[in-house]
Parts: C-alpha cells; sequence; structure tokens
C-alpha cells in the first residue's frame, strides 16, 4: 500500500470515529437537538423549527384532550350518579383470563374479550376500568362472569356477585382475579372502593 | 509493466466513506436502543396499586399506550382520583411526556418534584430524568450534575440505564476513559449490555488506546448469539474491526475479522467489499475476485455492491486480463445508467406522495408513540431502494412525526365531531328540562309535606296516649274495632230490656264476650305500641325523605340552568380550540410530509450522484484500456516497420 493511500485510510478512520461521534447521541436527542437551544440565545431561532413546532403541538393536544375529557366525564358521567367498574388480576397463575360480562341489576352493561396484550398488562399490575356509567341512587345488584382457562389447561367460568348501594359520590368496584394457592385454584372477588 | 489505475485510491476512500457511514448508523441504531425514550416505568410494585384510576393508567402505559394512558391520567389528576400514587403519578406523567419529547413540560414536572421534596426513590428517578433530559438537549454539564445527585433509591431496572447516560454523558464531554470505567460496570448479560460493550470498543478507540478497544470489539466479535439482533451487532462490530486493521494496513487481520461476518447478513456487502480490498493489498486480485464477484451480483442499490462493478474490473486489469475488465466496465456503465432511470422513477413516484401514502396505509396504528417501526413495506416501482430509505434513522423518526400528526389530526376530528354530540345532548336536556318542570312542580304541589308531618305527629301523639293509658282498644285492630261496636250495640240493647228475666243469658254471653275482647286487647298491647312506635319512624324517615327530595328539587331549580350555562360555555370555549387546532396539524402534517419525502429524495439523490462518480470513473478507465491497447498496437506496428527496416537493409 502506498504511503499517500495509507493516509488516506487514516483519515477515513478520523472521518468514521467523528460519524460514530455523532451517533452517540441517541436518536430522539438528535431529533430533539434539532429544536433544542444551544445557547438562550438561539432559542427563539430554534423553537421554530420543524420538530420543535411538532412538539410544541403534540404538547397542546394532550393538554386539550384533558380539558375535553373532563368536560366529557362531567356531563355524561357526572359524580352524584356515576359507577365505574374495574377488572384487576392478582398473579393470574392459575387463570388465563379470555372474557368478562357484567351485569348491572340484570342488564348486560360489558362483555369484553381481552387480547394478550391486555392480559399481560393486567399481569404487570395494570387495571382496566370496563364500564363507566350512570346509576341512580339507592340498592344494585353486579353480577360478573369471567370466562378463560383455568389449572390443567381446562376451560374455567366463574362469576361474583354483590350488592351494593349508590350513594351522592361516584361508586368504584373492582373485580378481582386472585390466585388461591393453598386451594390451587383462582378466586373471583369484587372489592367496592369508599 | 502493470496499468496503474487512477480510480483506486478513490475506491478506497469511498468504501472507507461508506463503511463509514454504516458504522455511523450502526453505533446509532444500537445507542437508540440503549437511550431509547421508553417512557419511565413506575416504580412501585406491580400488586401495590391503591387507586383503581392509577391501575387504569398502568393498564395503557403497560401496552405503550402512552397517549391514552397520559390524558386519562391527566383527567384522573383533575378529579383527584390519584391521591395515594401522587408521585408516582407524577414520574409517570413526565415520563411519557419526556417519550413524546416534550422536554420542557417533563422537565418542570421532575423540577418540582425535587423542590417539593419528594421520597427519596422518586427524588432519585426525577434526578435521573432530568438527567436524561439536560443530556438530551445538549446541557452536559448540567446532565453530569443532575446524575451525580442519583443516590441509592433507583429501581433495579433503571440501574443500567443509569450507566449506560453515564457513560454517554462523559463521552459527549470527551472524557472517553471515563465512559469506558463506566461502560465496564454494566452486566454484559443483557441486551443493552452488548451495545454498551460496543460503544465501550468505540470509546476507547477514541480514547487513543485503539489495542483495548479492538479487544473489547474482538470479544464481541467471537462471542457466541442467541438472536439475530445480537448477531447482527456480531456482524458490525468484526466489520468496524476489519476496516480499521484495513486503514492500519493490517490485511491480513481485516480478513480474518471479516471472514466472520454471515454471508447473508445486513454487514455482508461492507464486509465482502473490505475483504476484496484486503486481498487487493496482499497483492492478490486473484483472491479479491472472488468476494467482489459475489459482491457485484447483488443488488446496485447498496452502495458496496455498486462499488463492487467496478472492483471486479479493477482486479481484471490488476491481472492483466484487460479483454474481460474492458468487458466488465462496459457492463458496469450500462447497470449504471440503468439504475440511473430506475432511480428517477423511484423520486418521481415518492414526490407524487405515493410512498408515504403506501406507508401509512400497510403499518395502520392505533397511537401515537417512538416505539412504532415500519413494518410492511408498501408496493412501489423499483422497491429495492426502499429498503434503504426507509432503514435511515432520519427517515424512520421524520415518518414516526408525520405519522403521529395524522393520529392527532384524527384524535381531533373525533373531539370535534364528540363536541357537537355534546351540544345537541345540552340542547336536548335543557329543553327536556323546560318540558317536565312544569309537570314536576305540579306533582309537587300535590304532596303536602307539611301536612303530612303534622297528620303523622297527631298519630304519634294517640299512640303515645294510648300507650301512657294502657288502652288496648286504642289499637284495636279493624276486626276487634268493628266486634267492640257491634258488642257495644248489643250491650245497649240489653240494658234497654234490664227487666226481661229471659235475656239474662244473653247477657252473661255478653258479659264473656266483652271479657274475651278484653283479654284480646290487653294480649296485643305490647307488640301494637312496638309496631305503631316502629312505623311511625318509618313514616318519619320518609317524610325527612320527601323533605330533601323537595329541597333537591328546588335547589336542582335554581342550579340547573345555571348548569346547563356553565356546560354551553365550555363546549364553546374549546370548540375554537379545536378549530384552530386542526388547521395547524394539518399544515404541520403536510410539511412533515414534504420533510420526509425530502429526505428519501435526498437518499436517492446522493446514490444517483454516487452513479455519476462511479459512472465517470468506469468512462475513464474504459479510455484508458483503450488507449493501453491503441499504445500497445503501435508500439507493436512500429516494432515490426523497424524490423522489416532493417531486414530491407543490406
Amino acid at each position: 500500500m502506498s504511503f499517500p493511500l495509507l493516509l488516506q485510510c487514516r483519515l477515513a478512520l478520523i472521518a468514521a470515529a467523528l460519524l460514530a461521534a455523532g451517533a452517540l447521541l441517541p436518536p430522539q436527542a438528535r431529533a430533539a437537538d434539532a429544536a433544542a437551544p444551544s445557547s438562550a440565545a438561539s432559542a427563539p431561532m430554534t423553537a421554530a423549527t420543524l420538530d420543535g413546532r411538532i412538539q410544541d403541538v403534540k404538547g397542546d393536544v394532550i393538554k386539550l384532550n384533558r380539558d375535553l375529557l373532563v368536560l366529557e366525564e362531567e356531563l355524561l358521567f357526572p359524580a352524584n350518579t356515576q359507577v365505574a367498574l374495574f377488572v384487576s388480576m392478582d398473579v393470574g397463575k392459575m387463570f388465563e383470563l379470555d372474557s368478562v360480562q357484567i351485569r348491572l341489576d340484570d342488564k348486560m352493561v360489558s362483555s369484553y374479550l381481552y387480547t394478550p396484550a391486555e392480559v399481560a398488562a393486567l399481569h404487570r399490575g395494570g387495571v382496566q376500568r370496563i364500564y363507566l356509567g350512570n346509576l341512580r341512587t339507592g340498592e344494585h345488584e353486579l353480577v360478573a362472569f369471567f370466562t378463560g382457562k383455568g389449572p390443567h389447561e381446562r376451560d374455567y367460568k366463574r362469576g361474583a356477585t354483590v350488592k351494593f348501594d349508590k350513594g351522592s359520590d361516584p361508586k368504584y368496584i373492582e373485580l378481582r382475579i386472585k390466585d388461591a394457592m393453598g386451594k390451587l385454584q383462582p378466586e373471583f372477588d369484587v372489592k367496592v372502593w369508599q | 509493466m502493470r496499468l496503474r489505475f487512477p480510480l483506486r485510491p478513490a475506491l478506497r476512500r469511498r468504501l472507507f466513506d461508506t463503511a463509514a457511514a454504516v458504522l455511523a448508523l450502526g453505533a446509532l441504531c444500537a445507542l437508540g436502543m440503549l437511550n431509547s425514550a421508553r417512557a419511565a416505568e413506575p416504580a412501585a410494585p406491580a400488586h401495590e396499586v391503591r387507586d383503581p384510576h392509577y391501575g387504569d393508567t398502568l393498564f395503557h402505559f403497560f401496552q405503550d399506550h402512552y397517549f391514552t394512558s397520559v390524558t386519562t391520567l391527566m383527567n384522573s389528576q383533575h378529579f383527584d382520583r390519584v391521591a395515594h400514587h401522587a408521585d408516582e403519578a407524577e414520574v409517570l406523567r413526565g415520563g411519557m411526556l419526556l417519550s413524546y419529547g416534550l422536554h420542557r413540560e417533563a422537565g418542570e414536572i421532575f423540577a418540582q418534584l425535587i423542590d417539593k421534596g419528594a421520597v427519596p426513590p422518586v427524588r432519585d428517578r426525577a434526578w435521573f430524568y432530568l438527567a436524561k433530559i439536560r443530556y438530551q438537549r445538549g446541557y452536559l454539564d448540567e446532565a453530569q450534575d443532575a446524575i451525580a445527585r442519583i443516590e441509592n433509591h433507583l429501581p433495579p431496572e433503571l440501574g443500567e440505564e443509569r450507566a449506560l447516560l453515564q457513560a454517554n454523558i462523559l463521552m459527549a464531554r470527551g472524557d472517553y476513559a471515563g465512559a469506558a470505567g463506566a461502560l465496564a460496570a454494566v452486566d454484559g448479560k443483557t441486551p443493552g449490555a452488548r451495545y454498551a460493550r460496543y460503544n465501550l470498543g468505540i470509546a476507547w478507540i477514541k480514547s487513543g488506546d485503539a489495542p483495548r478497544g479492538a479487544a473489547v470489539l474482538d470479544e464481541l466479535g467471537r462471542a457466541g448469539a442467541e438472536d439475530e439482533e445480537y448477531r447482527s451487532l456480531r456482524d458490525r462490530a468484526n466489520v468496524a474491526l476489519g476496516f480499521a486493521a484495513l486503514t492500519e494496513n493490517r490485511p491480513k487481520d481485516a480478513r480474518a475479522y471479516l471472514e466472520r461476518v454471515r454471508l447473508k447478513s445486513l454487514h455482508a456487502n461492507k464486509a465482502l467489499l473490505g475483504f476484496g480490498w484486503a486481498a487487493a493489498s496482499l497483492k492478490e486480485p486473484q483472491l479479491a475476485l472472488v468476494p467482489w464477484l459475489e459482491l457485484a451480483q447483488r443488488d446496485v442499490s447498496d452502495s458496496a455492491a455498486l462499488e463492487a462493478r467496478i472492483a471486479v474490473p479493477y482486479a481484471y486489469a490488476e491481472l492483466g486480463a484487460y479483454g474481460q475488465s474492458l468487458g466488465r466496465y462496459q457492463d458496469a456503465i450500462a447497470a449504471f445508467e440503468h439504475e440511473n432511470v430506475s432511480l428517477d422513477e423511484s423520486i418521481k413516484a415518492i414526490r407524487s406522495g405515493a410512498l408515504v401514502d403506501a406507508l401509512i396505509e400497510r403499518n395502520p396504528g392505533d397511537e401515537m408513540g417512538w416505539f412504532w417501526s415500519i413494518r410492511d413495506l408498501p408496493e412501489m416501482p423499483h422497491a429495492n431502494h426502499l429498503s434503504q430509505v426507509l432503514a435511515q434513522h432520519e427517515f424512520q423518526e421524520a415518518f414516526k412525526n408525520y405519522r403521529d400528526l395524522r393520529f392527532l389530526a384524527k384524535n381531533l376530528d373525533d373531539w370535534r365531531d364528540k363536541l357537537v354530540v355534546f351540544q345537541d345532548m345540552l340542547d336536548n336536556r335543557r329543553k327536556a328540562y323546560a318540558e317536565r318542570l312544569p309537570q314536576v312542580r305540579r306533582q309537587r304541589g300535590e304532596i303536602d309535606v307539611d301536612a303530612l308531618r303534622k297528620r303523622r305527629e297527631a298519630v304519634a301523639a294517640d299512640v303515645a296516649r294510648g300507650e301512657t293509658e294502657a288502652d288496648g282498644v286504642a289499637f284495636a285492630d279493624a276486626k276487634q274495632t268493628d266486634l267492640l261496636r257491634r258488642l257495644a250495640d248489643v250491650q245497649a240493647t240489653l240494658k234497654g230490656n234490664a227487666a226481661d228475666p229471659e235475656l239474662a243469658p244473653l247477657r252473661e254471653r255478653a258479659r264473656l264476650a266483652a271479657g274475651v275482647l278484653s283479654w284480646q286487647l290487653a294480649q296485643d298491647f305490647p307488640a301494637r305500641v312496638w309496631d305503631a312506635k316502629k312505623a311511625l319512624v318509618a313514616i318519619a324517615a320518609q317524610i325527612e325523605q320527601a323533605q330533601r327530595l323537595d329541597a333537591a328539587l328546588a335547589q336542582a331549580q335554581r342550579d340547573e340552568p345555571a348548569r346547563f350555562e356553565r356546560f354551553a360555555k365550555r363546549i364553546a370555549a374549546l370548540a375554537p380550540l379545536l378549530d384552530v387546532m386542526i388547521p395547524r396539524v394539518a399544515a404541520l402534517s403536510k410539511e412533515q410530509q414534504d420533510a420526509v419525502q425530502d429526505i428519501a429524495v435526498a437518499a436517492l439523490t446522493q446514490q444517483k450522484e454516487r452513479l455519476a462518480v462511479y459512472s465517470t470513473q468506469a468512462r475513464f478507465a474504459v479510455a484508458q484500456l483503450y488507449d493501453r491497447a491503441t499504445a500497445g498496437v503501435a508500439a507493436s506496428a512500429s516494432t515490426a516497420s523497424q524490423e522489416g527496416e532493417h531486414a530491407a537493409k543490406p
């Protein structure tokens, strides 16, 4: 290899290293840095970049969504009649959830089929708000049916029921799927949040 | 004598340029993983949700539905429904906003958590994310200050990320040795650690300690890899090592490194090119032909394959096979021209919007997010051009932004429709209220609660008197009252005929009947007093409830119109915001679509420029080959002529 060629190769390596250094910034940083001020003086100019304006609009839409959700809830589900039903799963080794059906005062209010991603989210501690509606004050009855696979891959269907009083405050009811390790069976119960 | 080709250094320079670009892209992707904008994971153990609405936020969060998660969380925070997880919820919200690139908002959230003296685990997480934000914004000293403030309360899953962030900050500040130290502490088995090791190698080389860097990369390049991602990283390390060896004039080492790269790897083309150059450096052009001929058959949309088209005739020329060299150069020129036309067609298709539309159509998504990736390539003329365009980080990020804007546009359109429904609903409620109010007022007028209360008080007084006087008759039921009345009639009749001796048995029977009735009333007295009192309590409760309902109705009559008015004002205030936001998002979408298309076109234009350069060089080489052939013929003719002259001489 001739000397000029070797020099070129070295220069190429330096170029490679410099490019790699640029790449060391994370991807979102590259995008963000396009809008990020390197100094206070340059802030107004960089804030006007397309990427910066897109970030701004995302923030504005998120806030607007919050206001619209608040309006929707206050309008459609006022606190004095609001009832929210939740589904949660503690461990969930004894039961593979497929679907949940819920009847409120003998009227079907929800029939939900779960995706694997939703079941995984429940396993990780997520709590699904499965129903949001309105109820008059007074006594009501809730019946929930859980369908899925129980121990030994057997089809499994169980129910849970609760009678509750609806007052003038919102009512939150959690349908809980638990593992009863002593019985090696799943358990289904209902918690009425105060 | 061998022909010296002036294009050789140029070829090699481009070879290294392309390799540099590949390495850069590789490191970018690697670090992209390490520093990905995945939102803050909640620190609380999974099953200790103490507010169901916080659990609902997590439910969406764990499915990477960050938009739904953050908006429902903000809604729940508005109603104060996540009080038990207040700080955690803020960390989560800040993390999600950060994942959307909203650095300012996220920074304010984390700073507020620190200012208010959150508990150490929350405070540490806040410092961690502040360090991340500052690093991303380029405030390196501030980022270093923030990361230094983290104590020992970070959850274990953030430990590795913290070390990687620390290393990145140090590298960005030029402290490569420090960065190497930080990265050395990362466990080598996790996916993040693999990329960290790659970066560690680069960091060492950049710090001037090439042998240590090469050793790290070499270890990575030899390691067993259980998945494609890791195998690809291993290939990348070997390509980096190979080209580093080539630049240091160690072609044998380069061959050894490049031999490890899989033939079907993403990096195989670069490896084949380098492998050929290593052989050429060893003055073994016949060996160089093996990888180059393989590479020359591959898709010319790849820059390495493109370069192989002229590297092959170069090798033939080095071997003295000028005829084959000439043929190959001419083939290359034809292929370049054909490819140039194809590139023009692809650019035209991209400019027409076909690429972006087809990508959106084939890759629908239901949420706004950074973790979405292009899964399905659209049908386009010369689809092979797309792979190199879509692989670009810049294109992917720009396209994600475009897709996010489309999501926002749909979200806003949905809300605009809903607002119309809300307004209709409100109008209907007003109308129904106006229609029912007179009816309710009339019904209310028919029920005199005060009169009922007075009646109840009168009955209560009777019960009290009856109880005090132990008056069983006061508590007689209807049948007993009837019997008492009839008995009184009989006794009155008997009294009118008191002198009649024949009525004596009847008098005795009447006396007995009166006794039995008195006995029964006396027996029933305690139970009936109890029942009466119980009934009075129930009546009092009902009257009280009626009074409450009456008061509530009166209150509703005063409040409801005002409530309707408040809702109407809110709807009226939000509607213009939507009207402003929708065209704003639409305009940005258009701009972003143009930007996406510009990136794609720029990539293809770059390829066209490469083609032009290669074409020029190939034509120049062809001219040189013709010159050489012409010079050879002339030399032969001259020699023959001289020999003839000598022969003619006596």
